[in-house]
């Protein structure tokens, strides 16, 4: 069951490749989407029933439990929500002539290349493998962030590429690292297999050990968007079309914290304690806030203050991961799925408002709530959502982690927090708000007609809203059960 | 005696990072980069005869092989096509002049041996010298491609980075699994195959492949 996961986006892309009809396309691309999720609905069930899955066929690589379940989740939701809202997008972009059609396919080639390659890195118990994924995701991508091919798109991919490449480079030399940390200890067949080095944290070498989570942290920190490491994510969530940026920053990121976290696991479990680790994610998480918070203030462009919120959020669960108690914990894995279902919403909406107004630029737009009735109201109730406000799910999870941080009675890394958050939220208020004063300039408004133009992206959006909604005042008990348990993988408390 | 010939082999390869440095031909960075992974195809080669006569174990042997086929062979020549096709051939405009890049590398070496010599080495008799040795290429390799502009010298900037980090988890480790090595290999062809072509696009977009030319995007 577990290996459809694998099998189903490589039969997906061969029947794009065979397949000539843009409908056919379409419908490919949706409909593994819809495979993949219940696939992995069915695979949730039996997690939280039985713990973690492996199959010991193929070398016995395959391994998902709680921790990645969840993570999997997340991707293959907003994966199927960027599918059916890169219908309409395309075909708007065809019909502006901004894309020639035979791009359409070659589009969803990399977007099926891209879900498969963080399928994988959640899907694999071997350090190494998810390492070459985690790679892998940033060369899929690459040409999906490039994708305009105009000079601005290639800046961003040339850097997307330069800069991930060589920070994940740094994190192979942390695996390095941690493979010879448990030299002499593990065997032969399961080195830097994730389950034995955790089972044997103890034992492993402290010295190394260490070494080799500074290492991760930056490499894997860089994928992840971490400041100073972040400067790549910008650029590139800007200028890829908006359903790929709404995978990047909801999906991709969490996929590279997920290492993180593993590696955390096993380094605090090996130390006894949380304060080597704790440190330098805090301080790491701290830094990212502050820096996303200087940027969103004097921000021009939404899909970069879109991107830089993107920053925060990571600084705000490393921060979560960091301080590293039970609710913490809790609270930041929360945070993972609702800053994911939160930020594709935006970035999702913002495609639909780049499509109606042709610009980037905050202070060209006027009146969205007119010409985008539906898009605008998602758009501006997603900022309150991802600033922070109740009753939206992402203000339950940083309230969670707020608390967790001054029950720790780490007083000052919450007032800080704390500090940085109001910067961030007053930023967005400041300079997205204008967004929705003002009439629709006339010469936009004879062109443009008002009303939605991607229908089927918009119910997306609608759901998503929902979902984010519903998230603030109620926490279904399927995915309560889910966190809890990947919580306890973390805390090893099993 | 093949303990002696790895160390010679490490220190080598450390010189030819040295060597890559100093050049300032972009058709002699191929060159080096060629050398360097040549160097590293016998290390390769040294200890999977080694794990072949004590363990009977055929995996390293085939890295070897792969090492040379792709590093040796596909890749350089993969670079010498596009190199071919831009008009640059030779650099200029360095960040420092290059007796002090080299110097730079020394202290690179000599930081790497500071944080490294107190770690306890692995148990499989490899010296700490080699692992100094071999982590210095990744940070040469990084460092080089910051001082260097044009976009080839970036990704044979990398590929350094790359072969530092081969050598480094060869000799600390003995190798890594198998299906890891491979993976690495896939994606590093991977990589070259889109930094080349992005940098076909680079030079019809902008008529040069100067990473200067990217400053649009900011803020």
């Amino acid at each position: 069951m577990g290996f459809l996961l694998l099998v189903i986006p490589i039969i997906a892309l061969l029947l794009l490749f065979i397949l000539k009809a843009k409908r056919l396309h379409h419908l490919v691309s949706v409909s593994s989407a819809v495979l993949l999720l219940i696939i992995a609905a069915t695979l949730t069930h039996d997690v939280i029933l039985y713990g973690a899955i492996a199959y010991s066929s193929l070398g016995g690589f395959f391994y998902l439990d709680a921790l990645s379940m969840m993570i999997l989740d997340i991707v293959l939701t907003i994966g199927l929500m960027a599918a059916i809202f890169s219908i309409g997008y395309l075909e708007e972009e065809v019909r502006q002539g901004k894309l020639p059609v035979p791009k359409i396919r070659l589009y969803y080639m990399l977007m099926v290349t891209f879900i498969f390659t963080m399928v994988l890195a959640l899907t694999v118990r071997n350090m190494g493998l998810m390492w070459i994924a985690i790679e892998a995701t940033t060369l899929a991508s690459a040409f999906l962030v490039g994708f305009y091919n105009n000079r601005y798109a290639l800046e961003a991919a040339w850097k997307y590429v330069i800069i991930c490449s060589v920070g994940i480079a740094v994190a192979l030399l942390g695996i390095i690292l941690l493979h010879l940390s448990s030299a002499g200890i593990l065997e032969n067949g399961s080195f830097l297999d994730w389950t034995a080095l955790y089972a044997n944290a103890a034992s492993l070498k402290g010295s190394v050990l260490r070494l080799a989570f500074i290492f991760i942290l930056v490499g894997f920190g860089t994928k992840a968007g971490l400041a100073p490491m972040h400067t790549w994510l910008p650029d590139a969530h800007s200028q890829a079309p908006s359903p790929i940026s709404a995978m990047l920053s909801g999906v991709l990121l969490n996929s590279a914290m997920y290492g993180i976290i593993r590696t955390t696991a096993i380094v605090n479990h090996n130390q006894g304690s949380s304060s080597f680790a704790g440190r330098l994610l805090i301080g790491i998480g701290i830094l990212s806030i502050a820096t996303a918070a200087v940027f969103i203030l004097t921000q021009k462009d939404y899909k970069r203050l879109l991107a830089y919120s993107s920053i925060e959020h990571m600084g705000i669960i490393a921060v979560a991961i960091g301080i590293f108690t039970p609710l913490s914990i809790f609270g930041g894995l929360l945070h993972m799925i609702n800053h994911s279902l939160t930020k594709s919403m935006l970035f999702l909406s913002a495609g639909n408002i780049m499509q109606r107004y042709d610009t980037k630029q905050i202070f060209k737009i006027k009146g969205i709530l007119k010409t985008l009735p539906v898009s605008g109201t998602v758009f501006l109730l997603g900022l309150f959502a991802i600033a922070g406000t109740p009753p939206f799910s992402v203000f339950a999870s940083e309230f969670s982690i707020t608390a967790a941080i001054f029950n720790q009675s780490s007083l000052w890394v919450g007032m800080v927090f704390i500090l940085l958050l109001a910067v961030v939220f007053a930023g967005i208020a400041v300079t997205l708000f204008k967004m929705f004063y003002g009439q629709p300039d006339s010469t936009e408004a004879a062109d443009a007609k008002t009303g939605e133009i991607n229908i089927p992206g918009t119910v997306c959006l609608v759901v998503l809203l929902a979902a984010v909604t519903a998230g603030g005042v109620y926490l279904p008990e399927t995915i309560r059960e889910l966190i809890i348990q990947a919580q306890g993988i973390v805390l090893s408390i099993i | 005696m093949s303990e002696n010939l790895l160390e010679t082999l490490s220190v080598l390869i450390l010189l030819s990072s040295f060597v890559l440095m100093a050049n300032k031909r972009i058709s002699s960075y191929i060159k080096s980069f060629r050398i360097q992974s040549l160097l590293i195809a016998l290390a390769a080669g040294v200890m999977g005869v080694r794990s072949l006569l004590d363990e009977g174990r055929w995996d390293i042997m085939i890295v070897c092989i792969l090492i040379v086929v792709l590093k040796v062979i596909y890749i350089p020549g993969l670079l010498n096509r596009t190199y071919a096709s831009v008009r640059y051939k030779v650099e200029k405009d360095f960040i420092l002049n290059i007796p002090i890049l080299v110097l730079v590398c020394c202290g690179l070496v000599v930081f790497s041996y500071f944080t490294l010599a107190t770690i306890d080495g692995s148990s499989q008799g490899m010296s700490n010298m080699q692992l100094v040795n071999s982590v210095s290429v990744i940070w040469i390799g990084l460092f080089f491609m910051i001082s260097r502009k044009k976009a080839l010298g970036q990704i044979i900037g990398f590929l350094v980075i790359e072969n530092g980090l081969y050598i480094t988890a060869m000799l600390a480790t003995q190798g890594m699994p198998f299906i890891v090595d491979l993976g690495i290999f896939i994606d590093l062809v991977t990589f070259v195959l889109i930094m080349g072509m992005l940098t076909f696009r680079m030079n019809d977009q902008f008529d040069s492949i100067d990473t200067d030319q990217l400053n649009n995007l900011k803020g």
